[in-house]
């Protein structure tokens, strides 16, 4: 069984009288606990398929299974509570609270899935930082961290949850090649340990060569589904 | 629901200046709001008070007719014997002191100078237990039912430029059964001068002794009213007590009717309820403005966290928590502002109570216009409650929420991804 699964999947923007195709009958499935990376240029679909992947947004035309569940036609509660217990979110701008330390930051996912005592978050979020290397940064705010640092809480911030899987768009664009390369091998040491699904675009070379599965895009279409030993 | 209060806490808090001008229009809004409420609470309250102990008194009883002409002053609407009524009238629990009373229209003449006034007859030994005319003399003596003399209102006595010692004449018109109108020329000593800081008794009353007025307008035992003091200002004891003597002077042959310093000030109070609604008009525009204030930086707010409302969205928050996320800011800047508000409107308003607000440092234009509106002078003084201030800072809350309802529901209708793209 497919963790997720695509099928002649389509999405259509319309701007104003102009219809924009940003994906054409797509498919294609992805088992659990893979480490793969969407690729290609520019305006090829990769945040669009990200997107529909995280339950952000809906297809316009074809189907998207969760563990076999049809959930194209859920409504934006539905969708909200899948993301909230099944997915995880890494952003090329790391997007966190700015107002909250690293810790609360990480903490804020488990306060939404909710039923588990301050008592256990605690001690699940101080381990956590400590795998990610943010030790001695729990109490610091995003503003007195580091790009590199900023990544680390988010990846910790996402896999708090322990979501099925954890969708990365461009998670490295905003870091010198020496964090990025960190910040990957952390995500590959993290889905190898606890056996999280992995899904990250990216136009860069770098990146790709950590993927186990490289899903080539062109315009709007699957070019290449490569997979590595 | 703890975690988003303590993120609305600190989301407030973000953009300090901005939250402190928001916490200010607020807090300014309700603060001139208790300040408004504590001042016209206490001017009808003061008025109130002056209308009852210097002016009417808790109860009048008239002969039937009389009070549909009383601004005419008759003297043809008499009661005969007032002084068999006072036993019955005393056996009512609240009923503190009785006197009779003949009120006169007169006119006071000095030289070539003449003042139409207010003619009152009373008794002087039980008037003071009624009025405060006596305490609030300010030179001479009080009168005296042996001696003829009268005492007048300081502001009319400042008017001719009157003092104790003063012979002066009164013009009165007599009693006359039936159409016919006569007057009577009286030479009176002034005795005494009173201030009691009711500007209509001040500025146009001349109390005489009873016995004198009786004989000067050749009315035997009669008089024109009944005055009763009660024991306390309380409603409630009032309307108990005029419907106990509605129902008395109901079984008596004499057509006697009951009423009370309401019924008798009835101008007053229509003013003072008309008063009340355009304030209240002027201060929910002002608020108004202030929640313009919250709605301006509750959408600034949506705009600049724009990107942060996606990733909550990402991070799985329902449109309904992000709402009420910015509700609970909303209602935080409600809580803040309508502390603050409170703080200042409640010292303010304690000023107010305690040292008053004088009206003659306006000018004496604006005095005139303040005592023509309420029977009260010199200073204005503050009623401060604690339902003002309760009932005011919920106020502010609530408007706060309400006004934070369109900026939450604007950030609940934000694509996810249109946000997370927002830059």
């Amino acid at each position: 069984m497919s963790l997720i699964r695509l099928e002649n999947v389509s999405k259509i923007y319309k701007t104003g009288k102009v219809d924009f195709p940003a994906l054409k009958e797509i498919s294609f499935s992805i088992d659990k606990g893979e480490f793969l990376s969407i690729a290609g240029p520019s305006g090829s679909g990769k945040t669009t398929i990200l997107n529909i992947i995280g339950c952000l947004d809906k297809p316009s035309d074809g189907t998207l299974f969760l563990n076999d569940t049809d959930i194209s036609s859920k409504n934006s509660n539905e969708l909200a509570n899948i993301r909230r217990y099944n997915i995880g979110f890494i952003f090329q701008t790391f997007n966190l609270i700015p107002i909250l330390t690293a810790f609360e930051n990480v903490e804020f996912p488990l306060i939404l899935k909710g039923n588990m005592k301050q008592k256990d978050r605690k001690l699940l979020v101080e381990e956590i930082l400590t795998e990610v290397g943010l030790k001695d940064f729990m109490f610091r705010k995003p503003s007195e961290m580091s790009g590199g640092q900023q990544q680390r809480v988010a990846i910790a911030r996402a896999l708090i949850k322990q979501p099925k899987m954890i969708l990365a768009d461009e998670p490295t664009a905003n870091l010198d090649s020496k964090n990025g390369k960190e910040i990957l091998q952390l995500m590959l040491q993290m889905n190898k340990r606890t056996n999280t699904t992995f899904i990250f675009s990216t136009h860069d070379r770098m990146v790709m060569d950590f993927a186990l599965r490289i899903i080539t895009l062109k315009d709007g279409q699957i070019h290449r589904d490569d997979k590595r030993r | 629901m703890f975690t988003l209060l303590k993120l609305a806490f600190r989301n407030v808090f973000r953009a300090k200046r901005r939250t402190i001008i928001t916490f200010s229009s607020v807090s300014v809004g309700l603060g001139l709001l208790i300040i408004s409420i504590c001042l016209m609470n206490g001017i009808d309250k003061q008025s109130i008070s002056n209308i009852i102990h210097s002016q009417t008194s808790h109860l009048k009883l008239f002969k039937t007719g009389y009070f549909d002409k009383k601004d005419e002053i008759p003297l043809n609407k008499t009661i005969q014997n007032p002084e068999q009524y006072y036993a019955k009238i005393k056996e009512h629990p609240k009923v503190k002191e009785v006197e009779s009373r003949i009120l006169f229209g007169a006119s006071l003449i000095k030289r070539m100078d003449e003042l139409p006034c207010l003619g009152v007859a009373c008794e002087p030994e039980s008037d003071p237990k009624i009025l405060n005319i006596k305490d609030s003399l300010i030179a001479g003596t009080w009168i005296d039912s042996n001696k003829p003399g009268m005492v007048i209102g300081a502001d009319m006595a400042k008017d001719i430029d009157l003092k104790v010692g003063d012979n002066v004449t009164i013009r009165i018109i007599t009693s006359s059964k039936g159409e016919d109108i006569t007057w009577n020329a009286l030479d009176m000593e002034i005795v005494g001068l009173f201030n009691s800081g009711n500007p209509a008794v001040d500025s146009n009353r001349i109390i005489v002794p009873l016995i004198l007025a009786q004989e000067a307008l050749s009315m035997g035992n009669e008089v024109t009213e009944i005055v009763v003091c009660l024991t306390n200002d309380n409603e409630d004891t009032l309307e108990q007590a005029k419907t106990w003597l509605g129902t008395v002077f109901n079984n008596t042959d004499e057509k006697i009717e009951v009423y009370s310093w309401k019924d008798l000030a009835s101008t007053f109070l229509a003013i003072s309820k008309t008063k009340t609604k355009s304030s209240a008009m002027l201060i929910m525009i002002m608020l108004f403005i202030a929640s313009i204030g919250i709605i301006n930086t509750m959408l600034m707010a949506v705009l600049e966290r724009t990107r942060e409302i996606g990733m909550l969205m990402a991070l799985g928050m329902k449109k309904w928590e992000i709402m009420k996320l910015f509700v609970f800011e909303g209602g935080l800047i409600g809580v803040f502002g309508s502390l603050l508000g409170c703080l200042l409107g409640g010292l303010a308003g304690w000023y107010l109570e305690v040292k008053g607000w004088s009206i003659s440092a306006f000018g004496e234009t604006y005095e005139k216009i303040a005592q023509a509106a309420y029977p009260v002078k010199d200073i204005f003084y503050g009623d401060l409650s604690f339902n003002i201030l309760l009932s005011t800072f919920i106020f502010g809350v609530v408007i706060s929420v309400i006004a934070s309802l369109y900026p939450a529901r604007k950030a609940t209708k934000l694509n996810p991804i249109e946000a997370l793209k927002y830059i």
